[in-house]
């Protein structure tokens, strides 16, 4: 059911990657997505990858849990390589069917591995650092932005309130579709508008009860004098230490390496 | 239909390290005709078990029997043939969720209770929809014509709850199995409630009913049969006179009704009663007692 969706979901345990500050890591995932898309060749592609497997080794998440993550965006993937290889214009002469060029299949090829390291990267991100510090890393570095007025700190709230609903939304949406299955409702059958529209007694429901719970929290919250003015401090404060240094120097040797890398020739 | 389980066991995430066993091999037969009453701490598999029963849950492993479907997936059988059965079976065994109410969507309260008779029986005509979800409404004591073209988010908590477990009788089920049916209902919507469930049962229209609750009055009032779940196993079928006059561990845990409380009361200081905890029979015995005495 929903609830089998590893994707993106918290992992717990004790590793290099866990404890690395979570500015430092989104801002390491930032510089490698737009390193991703830097890469123009085979052996810059190489480097990306490597980086990758050396960081998830170091986060000791097991690789069947990354490659299950996968398994949402298949469908992603699929299309932009079939997109690719029929839309994309090559010089050479075509080597499959009657408009399929070669320049097409390495184009999406590469295309497919960008996504792939890109998503795994992002979910490494979210496998490693827990909700709560991730709102707290954006929150620290969207901070200067406070000084042209930019609520910041009301950003990071609306984030980890959506955040910690969604456990709680699937948890509810699984109960639904249980319960309108109980009356009959058939979800996995007949074509893709007939099951879109059975979505609907499940949809309502748990709109209204996102609703409800928002209300509720939005009281709760009321009731304890909220403030998003008000100063407060922090009970875990953020502090780079040598780990942080470490893991943006082996980043950067990295990240200088893809552009040599790019200079051997690319696609 | 009766209901029987053997050794019935379910592991939620059973290929994810973070698996939990819910159930250990659950033994346990609810006959037709039964007010079945399920007991149990909070995580002792009751839901998970209860869930088996209209094949929201596929069956791991052992077995379970409900009337003549096995819900235990056989190699022979096709998987349309199982999608096939398992529709025949929810029609059959009604389930009315914890809060209920949570699952109403349509615009209407009509269009909310034929839900369940749209899905089952495609090929009714409108005519007998509607004789079937004014037959269903009234049931739970609703007002058919004042209800019928309300939005369902326009009644109360009560009324909502009733349109709710209209929507499942609608498709005239054998077994109606109830989570926690009047969680969060005030003293008065309980009554009229478990009343109601009293009339199913009584009149016929539901065979056999099985409720899950943490109220130990309500069981001793209402069921004739009551299952203590433990650790993912059944570990007491019984009646409720005898699951609340022995003493163990794991019945302590539950606590009492008021009549199996002043029953042990008495009982202390030399008083025996030796009546069920019904409060009818209870006050009978009482003042039986009390002219003997006298």
């Amino acid at each position: 059911m929903l609830s089998d969706l590893t994707f993106g979901q918290y992992y717990e345990t004790d590793s290099f990657v866990h404890r690395l500050d979570p500015r430092i890591k989104i801002l390491i995932l930032i510089a490698y997505v737009v390193f991703i898309f830097v890469a123009r060749n085979f052996y810059a592609f190489l480097a990306l990858a490597v980086f990758l497997v050396i960081a998830v080794i170091f986060s000791k998440i097991p690789f069947s849990n990354m490659i299950k993550s996968m398994k949402g965006i298949l469908f992603i993937i699929v299309i932009t390589v079939i997109l690719n290889v029929f839309f994309y214009k090559g010089e050479t002469q075509t080597v499959l069917f009657w408009i399929i060029t070669k320049e097409a299949l390495i184009f999406s090829a590469y295309m497919a591995l960008r996504l792939i390291i890109l998503v795994m990267g992002s979910v490494l991100l979210t496998f490693t650092t827990t909700p709560v510090a991730l709102t707290d890393g954006i929150e620290s570095l969207l901070s200067p932005l406070k000084v042209i007025k930019f609520p910041v700190h009301e950003l990071a709230l609306v984030m980890s309130i959506a955040l910690r609903f969604i456990p709680i939304l699937m948890g509810e949406a699984d109960r639904i579709i249980m319960s309108q299955k109980a009356r009959g409702a058939d979800f996995d059958s007949g074509n893709v508008i007939s099951r879109a529209k059975a979505m609907i007694p499940v949809l309502i429901p748990l709109l209204v009860s996102a609703f409800r719970r928002a209300e509720e929290l939005g009281d709760a919250m009321d009731s304890r004098c909220y403030s998003s003015s008000a100063v407060r401090t922090k009970y875990k404060k953020l502090k780079l230490s040598a780990r942080d240094l470490v893991a943006t120097l082996v980043s950067i040797i990295i990240f200088v390496s893809v552009i040599f890398l790019n200079g051997l020739g690319g696609v | 239909m009766q209901i029987i389980s053997k050794g019935l066991t379910f592991t939620y995430n059973r290929e994810a390290d973070f698996h939990r066993q819910a159930l250990q091999g659950v033994d346990l037969t609810i006959n037709e005709g039964d007010f079945f009453g399920i007991v149990g701490e909070t995580g002792s598999g009751k839901s998970t078990f209860i869930q088996h029963l209209n094949g929201l849950i596929k069956v791991q492993g052992g077995s379970l029997w409900v009337g003549d479907f096995n819900l235990a997936p056989t190699d022979k059988q096709g998987k349309k043939q199982y999608k096939k059965m398992l529709k025949q079976l929810r029609h059959k065994v009604g389930m009315v969720f914890q809060y209920p109410e949570y699952q109403l969507f349509a615009e209407t309260v009509f269009e909310d209770v034929a839900f369940g008779v749209k899905n089952f029986f495609p090929t009714l005509s409108d005519e007998e929809i509607e004789k079937r979800v004014a037959k269903a409404i009234d049931l739970v004591g609703l007002d058919y014509n004042k209800v019928k073209n309300k939005s369902p988010f326009e009644l109360s908590g009560g009324q909502k709850r009733r349109a709710a477990i209209a929507g499942i009788l609608v498709s005239e089920p054998e077994v109606l199995v109830l989570d926690e049916p009047v969680a969060g209902l005030d003293p008065v919507g309980k009554k009229r409630l478990m009343s109601l469930l009293h009339t199913l049962h009584d009149t016929g229209i539901v065979k056999t009913i099985v409720i899950v609750s943490h109220d130990m009055d309500e069981i001793s009032e209402n069921v004739n049969r009551v299952a203590l779940f433990c650790g993912g196993r059944a570990v007491k079928v019984c009646t409720p006179k005898e699951l609340f006059s022995q003493k163990d561990e794991s019945s302590s845990r539950l606590g009492l009704p008021v009549t199996a409380y002043v029953s042990e009361k008495l009982n202390e200081v030399g008083v025996e009663l030796s009546s069920d905890f019904k409060t009818e029979n209870f006050i009978k015995d009482l003042v039986k007692k009390y002219k003997e005495t006298v």
